[in-house]
């Protein structure tokens, strides 16, 4: 196994009153590609600022490939950041930029120029080295923020929303770059976003904070099927969020009523008879017909409206009592329906979550 | 916009530029001028440049204005560009009134100062001379230092420090490769600021300074007491030359310097 290269024991971080960060407890194997994902505000920056030794956490202790850091100042870490508006030396040339981290570390001179060398070559910007920063587009700049972080082979990348100033297209093409380069040097890469497609594409592992706190970790499907939370399954995808009271919660049946539909659920056997409970299914976990099926949790709906995003079809439907769903499914199964028509729903109850209602205080 | 107003716009910037610098304009072409009494053009010679500079007393009231003016630039730099930085950086109890401290010298009348820094001297029994006029100068160019450079590091973004210590370097390191260089366009304009403050100072220079020691403003004063005679023209010629080639100079490379940052 793996051994860790970045623990968090029980780190809080306390701004005023508020806390950004609270008893956060958190391993990272080496080699991993991390993401801390949540909105913004959830503490996922502070974080990573304490990692890199820009805030000193309250209470709690950081390791860093087995080091203790508390007393270590940031110019004293084995790690490397990218900062989000990247943060070159406006009054050096890349080169120099990216030579920095090496001349502070007093390699020599033909080192040094090795090096940078092969770090613009790895990001395909070794054309560019005597320009300086402001002259190159956004894309350009983001890669020599990355050459200048890994020229000088830190335990742990850090990357604090690296791709958030970049239009979509170069973003998707970063992400991909970012995770093969990750790939090749078997980096621990900690990766903050508060983009959850990003997260889902590009990490091992994921982590979802909301509050100053961890709400799930786990490999990027786990959190996409299984959510652990209601924030999560709301914050990852879109999903279709039920609330209801338990009617029957056998080992081999369980059931659900939500505005007068029973609906089957997955029995974890972590619910009791009457508990009011939310239920999670995906879009696209939903299958839509025009007839009823022979299925079992069949549900009718009215078609309200639909939306159509290349790939699939966004299906509105409204249930009897307005709550609305949403679905995914092809064209063709609409094509004798119009707006008003019936329209019968069915998923596995296997594919939905079923969450306490714990969470009542939040929207 | 419309031809009309085009024509007075015009016509009204041409009549500002007019009432600024004709005085001026004036004053150098009739530094040139053949004739003792300053009104009249009678002809063109070079003799009150040549006079200017065989007059000991002024050349020596230049000198003592240049000691003076260099002095106190090298040391409001230096005050000023450190409480910058603190002001700038680090929050503390009183930060606010500390800021507002050093604003006062901008607003306060001169002769505030300098009938306050004469009690002072006299209290502590001072004799007046040459230097005495460097406190008041320097308490002047401090604040305006302070003021120019706030404003550059309000653009400076402090995540800059933040990757120079993230790649390495230590807070001596970061101060010297990266903040310095990055806020010294700041500095000059503030160097810059305080050597002509303390050049052309006339209030505190002429209440502080000692008998015998005169700085350029106070020796023409009290020439001009006399009758403004063409030579006092002629030292005012050089004077806005020279200051204009030095404004010039730092304009050009300022304006380089953001070039090759690509800001411009």
């Amino acid at each position: 196994m793996a051994k860790d290269m970045v623990r968090l024991e029980n780190v809080s971080k306390k701004f005023g009153n508020t806390y950004a960060v609270e008893q956060l407890n958190l391993d990272i194997k080496t080699g991993e590609f991390l993401t801390l994902l949540g909105p913004s505000g959830c503490g996922k920056t502070t974080t990573l600022r304490m990692i890199a030794g820009f805030e000193k956490p309250n209470e709690g202790n950081i390791w860093i490939n087995g080091e203790k850091v508390d007393k270590v100042e940031p110019y004293n870490r084995e790690v490397n950041t990218v900062f989000q508006s990247y943060s070159l030396f406006p009054h050096m040339t890349v080169a120099e930029n990216v030579a920095f981290g090496l001349k502070m570390k007093k390699v020599s001179k033909q080192e040094i120029a090795k090096r940078v060398k092969e770090a613009l070559e790895l990001v395909q910007l070794a054309n560019f080295a005597d320009r300086k920063p402001k002259k190159l587009s956004g894309g350009q700049q983001q890669r020599i923020a990355i050459a200048r972080a890994i020229v000088n082979n830190p335990q742990v990348l850090l990357l604090d929303e690296p791709l958030g100033a970049l239009d979509l297209k170069l973003r998707k093409q970063m992400q991909l770059e970012l995770k093969q380069l990750q790939e090749e040097l078997g980096m621990t890469f900690i990766y903050v976003t508060h983009d959850q497609e990003e997260a889902l594409t590009m990490s091992d592992r994921i982590v979802i904070m909301n509050q100053g706190k961890i709400e799930q970790m786990g490999l990027p499907d786990e959190i996409y099927e299984k959510p652990a939370t209601k924030f999560v399954a709301d914050f990852i995808g879109e999903t279709n969020l039920f609330e209801g009271t338990v009617m029957d919660a056998n080992p081999s049946f369980a059931t659900m009523k939500c505005g007068g539909r029973h609906i089957s659920i997955p029995n974890t056997g972590n619910f009791s008879k009457n508990e009011r409970v939310y239920m999670s299914i995906r879009p696209e976990k939903i299958h839509v017909s025009a007839q009823a099926g022979e299925e079992d949790n069949l549900l009718s709906a009215t078609l309200k409206d639909e939306i159509y995003i290349g790939s699939v079809t966004k299906i509105i439907g409204e249930f009897p009592d307005g709550q609305k769903v949403i679905a995914h499914g092809s064209r063709d199964i609409l094509k004798s329906c119009t707006r008003g028509d019936q329209l019968y729903l069915h998923w596995e109850p296997a594919d939905s979550v079923v969450f306490e209602m714990k969470e009542k205080m939040e929207v | 916009m419309r031809e009309g107003t085009r024509k007075t716009l015009f016509i009204f910037t041409l009549l500002v530029f007019a009432f600024f610098y004709i005085p001026i304009l004036v004053l150098m072409v009739f530094s040139f001028n053949d004739s003792k009494i300053g009104t009249v053009w009678t002809g063109f010679t070079f003799d009150w440049y040549i006079r200017l500079f065989s007059n000991s007393q002024i050349i020596d009231a230049a000198f003592n204005s240049l000691f003076i003016a260099v002095v106190t630039t090298i040391i409001s730099t230096v005050l000023g560009t450190l409480a910058a930085l603190t002001l700038h950086r680090y929050g503390f109890p009183g930060k606010r009134t500390v800021g507002f401290v050093f604003y006062i010298p901008v607003v306060i009348p001169d002769i505030v100062l300098a009938v306050a820094l004469l009690v002072l001297y006299s209290f502590l029994n001072v004799k007046l001379g040459l230097a005495t006029v460097i406190p008041g100068h320097v308490v002047f160019a401090t604040s305006f230092v302070i003021l120019v450079l706030l404003a550059r590091l309000a653009g400076l973004d402090r995540a800059l420090e933040e990757a120079a210590k993230d790649l390495g370097a230590n807070e001596w390191h970061t101060f010297w490769k990266v903040t310095l260089p990055l806020i010294y366009p700041g500095i000059l304009a503030g160097a810059l600021l305080a050597f002509t403050i303390s050049l052309d100072e006339f209030v505190v220079a002429f209440f502080t300074t000692g008998p015998g020691s005169n700085t350029l403003p106070v020796l023409v004063y009290s020439m001009v007491r006399r009758g403004v005679s063409p030579e006092i023209n002629a030292l005012s010629t050089i004077l806005i030359l020279a200051v204009v080639f030095v404004i010039a100079i730092v304009g050009w490379r300022m304006n380089k310097m953001n070039k090759q940052e690509g800001e411009v």
